[in-house]
C-alpha cells in the first residue's frame, strides 16, 4: 500500500484538529476535578459515543475483523449476547450507585461501599490493566502501520502516543472525550464504505452464505457442541463465560467506560449513557465483523483478492482489513480509512489514559502517598500522570510484541482480573450484609482461581503449567471457564466471609446500595426517555438481529 | 465552552471538500478491486455530513 501526498494531508487535518480540540479546552481546566473527572458536565450525547469510542481501539477493529474471518459471524456475540445486555444492565441498575454516591471513580465506590483494601487491590490491578491495555493497542497500531505502509515501528507508536499526551495533557478527561466523539464519526464514515462494497463484490450476504461453509453465517446453530464451531465454545461457555461473567465485568464495572458515563452532567444523562450507545454498538458487527468474513469469501473467488498468508502456513487473518482496505480505496479514501485506524488507535489509548490518570491520581496518590494537599498540587499531579502514563505503555507496547493474537490475550487479562471484579459490585451493589473482608477475600479468591484454571488447563498448547488436566478445543473456550469459575468462587467466597464478619450499620451505606438508595424515577421524563423505555427498544432490535442472524 | 458540533461540522465538510476534488479532478483514481468512483460518493457523504452537523450547531446557538 503506498500513500499518495492526498492521504497525508487527510492525516495532517485530523492531527491539527484532534490538537486543536485540546488546545480550544485548556482554558477549561481549572481544578483536579475538572481534569480528572471532566466537573462532570458533559451533555450526554458526547459521553454515550465516548463510552463506545474509549473501547473502540485499534486491536477492537483488526481483531475483530480477523475473527469475522477466522469464525464468522459468531463473533457477533461478543456484542450482540455480550457488551449490548451488559450495558443496560449498567445504564438501569448499577448508575444510580456509581453517579449517586458521588465516588470520582470505580475504585473509591469500593471504598466507600467496603474498605479501604478492597479499593487498594482494585486500584492497583486496574492501573496495570490500563497501562497493558494501552501498550497492546500501541503495539497492535505500530505492526500495522509497519506491515502495511512500511513505516518505522518506533516512528508511529511514538508520533501518535506524543498527539494523544498533548491533547489528553492540556485538556484532560474532556479533551480526550471529545476527540473520542471525532473519532467515533470518523471510524464510521471511514470503515462503513468498505464494510458495503466488499460485501456487495462478494454478492451480498446471500453470495457470501453461498461461498462459506454455514457455519460462518450462522451465529447460534452450531452452537450445541463445541466441536461443530471454529470457535470452540459451547452455550453454556458463551453465555455463562463470555455474556455474564466477561462482559458484565468488563462493561458494568471497568473504569474506562464507566468514567464516561460518570462525567455526564446530570444523573438522568448518566444512566441513559449506556443505553443510547448500545444502539450504535449493535451495529459494529456491520462495521468490523462482516467485512471480515466478506474478505474470506471474496478470496475464494478469482476477483483478484487473496488474504496473506503466516510466515508458517494458514491465512494471515490480522491483515484481512487493512488489505480489503487497500483494493478497495483509492488514493483519498485510502488516506480517510487510514486516519479512521489511527483514530480508533487513538480513542482507545485516551481511554486508558485518561482513566489510569484518575486512578493512580486519586486511589493512589491521593489515599496512600500523599494526603491532604491543595487541589492544584493533585491537578499537577494528573498533569504529571499523563506523562508517565504514555511512557509506561510505549513500554509495554514492546512487551506485548511476544503474543500474537490480541483478542485472546486481552480476553485472557479481563479473565483474571475482571471476572471477580463483577461479583463483587453485584453483591457490594444488592446485598447489603456483603462486607469489607467478605469483598476484599472474594477478589484475591476469584483471581486465584483464575490462575489455576489456567494452570490446569490446555488450549491450543497454552496454559497447563501446574498439570494438564483438562484439555479446552480452543484458547477462547478455556478463557470463558476461566472466567466462570473465577466468577463463581468470588461470588460464593465473598457471601461466606460476609456472613462470618460484621456488617457495616445501615446508616453508612446511604445511596451505596440497593434498598438504602433512592433510585431515580425520572418523573416528569418524557416516557419514551426513560432508561426502561430505551431499553425496551434496544431488546427488540437485539432479538431481532439474533434471530436474522441464528 | 467548545461546541463540538461545530469542530465536527467543519472537520468532515473539509475532508468531503478534499475527497469530492479528488473525485472530479482526477476521476481515474481508482482501487483495483472496484470501477466505482469511490472518492466522489465519500466525499459526497462527508460533505453531508458535515454540513448537516454545522446547522444543526447553527440553529441551536
Amino acid at each position: 500500500m503506498k500513500l499518495a501526498p492526498a492521504d497525508y494531508l487527510i492525516l495532517a487535518i485530523y492531527f491539527g484538529f484532534v490538537l486543536g480540540i485540546g488546545w480550544r479546552l485548556r482554558k477549561s481546566v481549572g481544578s483536579s476535578g475538572d481534569f480528572l473527572t471532566s466537573g462532570r458536565s458533559v451533555p450526554v450525547w458526547i459521553t454515550s459515543l465516548a463510552f463506545l469510542a474509549a473501547n473502540l481501539g485499534a486491536q477492537e477493529v483488526i481483531g475483530m475483523s480477523a475473527s469475522g474471518a477466522k469464525y464468522g459471524i459468531m463473533t457477533a456475540h461478543f456484542y450482540w449476547i455480550g457488551a449490548v445486555p451488559a450495558m443496560l444492565f449498567v445504564g438501569i441498575f448499577m448508575m444510580p450507585f456509581y453517579y449517586g454516591s458521588r465516588a470520582r471513580s470505580v475504585p473509591e465506590y469500593l471504598k466507600l461501599r467496603f474498605d479501604e483494601k478492597t479499593r487498594g487491590l482494585n486500584a492497583i490491578t486496574f492501573a496495570v490493566m490500563t497501562v497493558f491495555s494501552s501498550g497492546i493497542s500501541m503495539y497492535a497500531l505500530g505492526l500495522l502501520l509497519q506491515l502495511v505502509l512500511g513505516w518505522s515501528f518506533t516512528a508511529s507508536v511514538l508520533l501518535s502516543a506524543a498527539i494523544v499526551l498533548v491533547y489528553t495533557f492540556l485538556g484532560g478527561l474532556t479533551s480526550a472525550i471529545y476527540n473520542e466523539v471525532l473519532q467515533f464519526f470518523l471510524i464510521v464514515l471511514g470503515f462503513s464504505p468498505l464494510a458495503i462494497m466488499a460485501v456487495l463484490k462478494a454478492g451480498g450476504w446471500s453470495g457470501i452464505q453461498s461461498r462459506l461453509p454455514p457455519v460462518m453465517t450462522h451465529s447460534w446453530q452450531y452452537m450445541s457442541s463445541a466441536s461443530q464451531n471454529p470457535m470452540g465454545v459451547d452455550v453454556f461457555g458463551m453465555v455463562a463465560g463470555l455474556a455474564f461473567v466477561l462482559s458484565f465485568g468488563y462493561w458494568c464495572t471497568d473504569f474506562l467506560v464507566v468514567q464516561r458515563a460518570m462525567a455526564a452532567d446530570s444523573m438522568s444523562a448518566a444512566r441513559r449513557t449506556p443505553l443510547i450507545a448500545a444502539f450504535p454498538k449493535m451495529m459494529m458487527p456491520f462495521i468490523v465483523i462482516v467485512p471480515g468474513i466478506a474478505a474470506l469469501a471474496l478470496a475464494k473467488m478469482s476477483v483478484g483478492y487473496a488474504l496473506p498468508l503466516k510466515a508458517g502456513g494458514g491465512y494471515d487473518y490480522d491483515q484481512a482489513f487493512t488489505t480489503l482496505m487497500a483494493q478497495f480505496y483509492p488514493s483519498g479514501m485510502l488516506g480517510v480509512g487510514l486516519t479512521a485506524l489511527m483514530a480508533s488507535f487513538m480513542s482507545g489509548m485516551a481511554g486508558n489514559v485518561t482513566a489510569f490518570n484518575t486512578v493512580w491520581t486519586y486511589d493512589i496518590y491521593q489515599s496512600y502517598i500523599r494526603k491532604g494537599a491543595p487541589d492544584a498540587h493533585y491537578l499537577k499531579v494528573g498533569r504529571i500522570t499523563t506523562i508517565v502514563g504514555t511512557g509506561l505503555s510505549i513500554a509495554t507496547a514492546y512487551v506485548a510484541q511476544h503474543y500474537n493474537n490480541i483478542m485472546d490475550i486481552l480476553q485472557l487479562v479481563f479473565g483474571f482480573v475482571n471476572a471477580p471484579l463483577f461479583a463483587t459490585f453485584l453483591l457490594g451493589m444488592f446485598w447489603r450484609r456483603a462486607t469489607g473482608h467478605g469483598a476484599f477475600t472474594g477478589l484475591l479468591t476469584g483471581t486465584g482461581m483464575a490462575a489455576l484454571t489456567h494452570g490446569l488447563t490446555v488450549a491450543e498448547y497454552k496454559g497447563g503449567w501446574i498439570a494438564p488436566l483438562h484439555q479446552f478445543p480452543s484458547t477462547m473456550a478455556q478463557n470463558f471457564y476461566i472466567a466462570i469459575f473465577a466468577w463463581t468462587s468470588c461470588f460464593l467466597v465473598t457471601i461466606l466471609v460476609s456472613l462470618l464478619t460484621t456488617p457495616r450499620p445501615p446508616e453508612q451505606l446511604q445511596g451505596l446500595v440497593y434498598g438504602l438508595t433512592n433510585v431515580p424515577h425520572d418523573a416528569g421524563v418524557k416516557w419514551y426517555l426513560k432508561p426502561a423505555s430505551v431499553a425496551v427498544l434496544v431488546i427488540a432490535v437485539l432479538l431481532a438481529l439474533n434471530i436474522w442472524f441464528r | 465552552m467548545l461546541d463540538l458540533r461545530t469542530s465536527t461540522g467543519w472537520f468532515f465538510s473539509l475532508l468531503g471538500v478534499i475527497l469530492l476534488g479528488l473525485g472530479v479532478f482526477s476521476p481515474g483514481l481508482r482501487a483495483s478491486l472496484t470501477a466505482v468512483n469511490v472518492n466522489l460518493y465519500c466525499g459526497m457523504g462527508m460533505l453531508a455530513f458535515g454540513v448537516v452537523m454545522l446547522l444543526i450547531a447553527r440553529k441551536r446557538s
